[in-house]
């Protein structure tokens, strides 16, 4: 079902108002380690004396603070418009029942409008009332987090717990992030599982993204999904084999990257020091820098930062796009 | 007819793996018969894990997306600054970015040449699958698309009227990581839903969060230890939070090497190795599922 994107759209994916480089971890399946990768990286670019922003843009299961030790502070509320319905003004012509595509709006009795389902803030009942009877409200659907420890600092949303907007979210914690971006070396955003659209949406301006998977049948089928994606935003991409020596099928992994142009940037195998780092909060980078764990992700920072960081290849990565 | 559903916030704890022996274990000698729905629709994978065979395919409509006549449009640009969701942008005409536009259709109300419309589009597509005696119904949703929500709630309804046309006892579901809209939709009408963790801070922040979502539901819920053995201290932290929740643990599968080995065969665990660590482990937790069943 690939479909050519509109040029445009894929212009408007990758433009930018400031040239801090983004980087995207993603990896299609859940469960095989982008968001280990994505704090080891962190905290690899800040043990290299980089100013880093991680952007936790996997807003239903928010897990980087917790990979960090590092507790959620400055606490925002993410709102969206929810309308207000006043019977005094409602003339009952139900304009708005008809307008609302959600169908959330109900009408139990006369001059009654009452807002019954979930409501996406799209202000569709709002524009149509003739009467003046509906006002914009506002309806928190989430929190925003920002928490600052030296030169890396983590942006966090988290989706209230039965709400469904996760896409409000993802967008407000990347635009928190993308508002402060001049204060960045480099940004780095871990996203959800998954192709769909909140994946699209926390990738927004990467200039390269790596692909996390796992030498399984499952991760190798998620990771051909999820490189499709990136190949239809014409993204840069590499892919990272996590727990590389688990009996499976990594050739697959292998034929899947090579078929998507992707080189294997890195990989990692089943550690006890970086599954210590995990469970203990604290990346491995920075709990045993010395390990072999932590030389990958220092090996793979230094390779972006060659591609990436430097002012004369940012010229052309520009121009290639 | 029972509906189970099997979620866990966090993605890669076993919800599939799990899924999979537990219909193999309820139906083996024909004692129960059962409908498996895969919702986890962005990476539809209890198909795999079965080793199962393919039989049909259908396209699915799961979306609503606006759409410009350029015909009429008159390059006014009101959709453009109307749209909520930023999924219009350009600038010499309107372009509607697809994969973000959640059809809502403001930008139709706005537009003064009735240049824009909503219209169904197929996003998604629902697939078949048979394994054994067990009938797969699986949704996949299309690569960058929206409203797995909808998508979900179209392979439930599939799969709802697969189970009770074929007399099934059971509808088990197996659910998608997170707590959004796919993963309510994949809970709705469930009577009771199997929670999967692993002993690490991340899975039980995540088991917290669905916790929250499955008791806001009133569903009645309990939960699985995977790979229980794997960090002992993250263990107990997780036993403890689950007895002070009132939330029962239903069984506890330690780490085994032999899993992905059948993994990577495209078999099953329990099938290929009954007699390992976590086969055994699992075949005591299908008991407890029997006894939902009764």
């Amino acid at each position: 079902m690939n479909k050519r994107l509109h040029p445009e759209i894929i212009r408007h994916f990758h433009n930018t108002p400031f040239s801090t480089p983004i980087i995207g971890i993603t990896g299609g399946k859940g469960g095989v380690g982008k968001s280990t990768v994505a704090v080891n990286l962190a905290a690899a670019f800040v043990a290299q004396g980089k100013r880093v922003a991680l952007v936790d843009a996997d807003v239903d299961a928010p897990n980087d603070s917790l990979l960090l030790g590092i507790p959620l502070e400055n606490p925002q509320p993410v709102t969206i418009m929810q309308p207000i319905f006043d019977s005094a003004q409602c003339t009952d012509c139900q304009k708005c029942v008809k307008a609302c595509q959600m169908n959330s709006l109900f009408r139990p009795k006369e001059k009654s409008i009452t807002l019954m389902g979930e409501c996406n803030g799209c202000e569709a009942c709002y524009l149509v009332c003739p009467a003046g009877a509906i006002s914009q409200g506002s309806h928190s659907v989430g929190t925003l987090y920002k928490t600052k420890r030296g030169k890396l600092t983590l942006y966090t949303g988290a989706l209230q717990p039965g709400l469904a907007e996760s896409a409000l979210i993802v967008n407000a914690v990347g635009d928190a992030a993308f508002a402060d971006a001049e204060l960045f070396d480099i940004i780095l955003v871990d996203t959800a599982p998954g192709t769909h659209c909140n994946v699209i949406g926390a990738l927004k301006g990467a200039r390269h993204v790596l692909a996390v998977t796992e030498p399984t049948p499952l991760g190798s089928h998620d990771l051909e999904l999820i490189l499709s994606l990136l190949d239809m935003f014409s993204i840069q991409r590499s892919v990272v084999i996590n727990r590389a020596n688990l009996p499976g099928q990594k050739e697959k992994v292998e034929q899947a990257a090579q078929a998507a142009s992707a080189a294997i940037a890195a990989e990692i195998k089943l550690d006890k020091d970086l599954l210590a780092g995990y469970l203990e909060g604290t990346p491995v980078v920075d709990l045993l820098p010395n390990s072999a764990a932590a030389e990958i992700f220092l090996k793979m920072t230094d390779y972006l930062t060659a591609t990436y960081l430097s002012p004369h290849n940012q010229t052309q990565q520009e121009q290639q796009l | 007819m029972k509906e189970i559903v099997i979620l866990s916030g966090k993605g890669g704890v076993g919800k599939s793996s799990l899924t999979a022996a537990l219909a193999h274990l309820l139906t083996e000698n024909g004692k129960y018969r059962l409908t498996l729905a895969d919702t986890d629709v962005d990476a539809p994978n209890l198909h795999i894990v079965l080793g199962a065979e393919f039989d049909r395919s259908t396209g699915v409509t799961a979306s609503n997306k606006a759409i410009i006549d350029y015909d009429k449009c008159s390059r006014c640009m009101n959709c453009v600054s109307a749209c909520a969701f930023d999924s219009i942008i350009g600038t010499e005409e309107p372009v509607i970015i697809s994969y973000s536009c959640e059809g809502c259709g403001v930008c139709s109300l706005v537009c003064p040449e009735e240049a824009v419309s909503v219209h169904p589009v197929e996003n998604g597509q629902i697939n078949f699958v048979t394994s054994g005696t067990v009938r797969v119904v699986a949704g996949a949703l299309g690569i960058g698309e929206s409203s797995s929500g909808r998508l979900v709630d179209i392979v439930k309804r599939q799969a709802r009227q697969e189970a009770s046309l074929s007399g099934c006892d059971l509808l088990l579901t197996d659910g998608p990581p997170g707590i959004g809209c796919p993963v309510i939709a994949a809970l709705k009408g469930a009577d009771y839903a199997i929670l999967v963790s692993e002993p690490t801070p991340s899975a039980l922040s995540d088991l917290q969060r669905i916790t929250e979502v499955v008791q806001g539901f009133k569903i009645p819920a309990g939960a699985v230890l995977n790979r229980s053995d794997m960090d002992p201290q993250s263990a107990q932290t997780t036993r403890d939070w689950l007895t002070g929740n009132e939330l029962p643990l239903l069984g506890e599968i330690p780490y085994d090497p032999y899993l992905p080995q059948a993994l990577a065969r495209g078999n099953l665990g329990v099938k290929m190795y009954p007699d390992a660590p976590s086969s055994l482990a699992i075949k005591k937790l299908h008991k407890v599922v029997e006894g939902l069943l009764e």
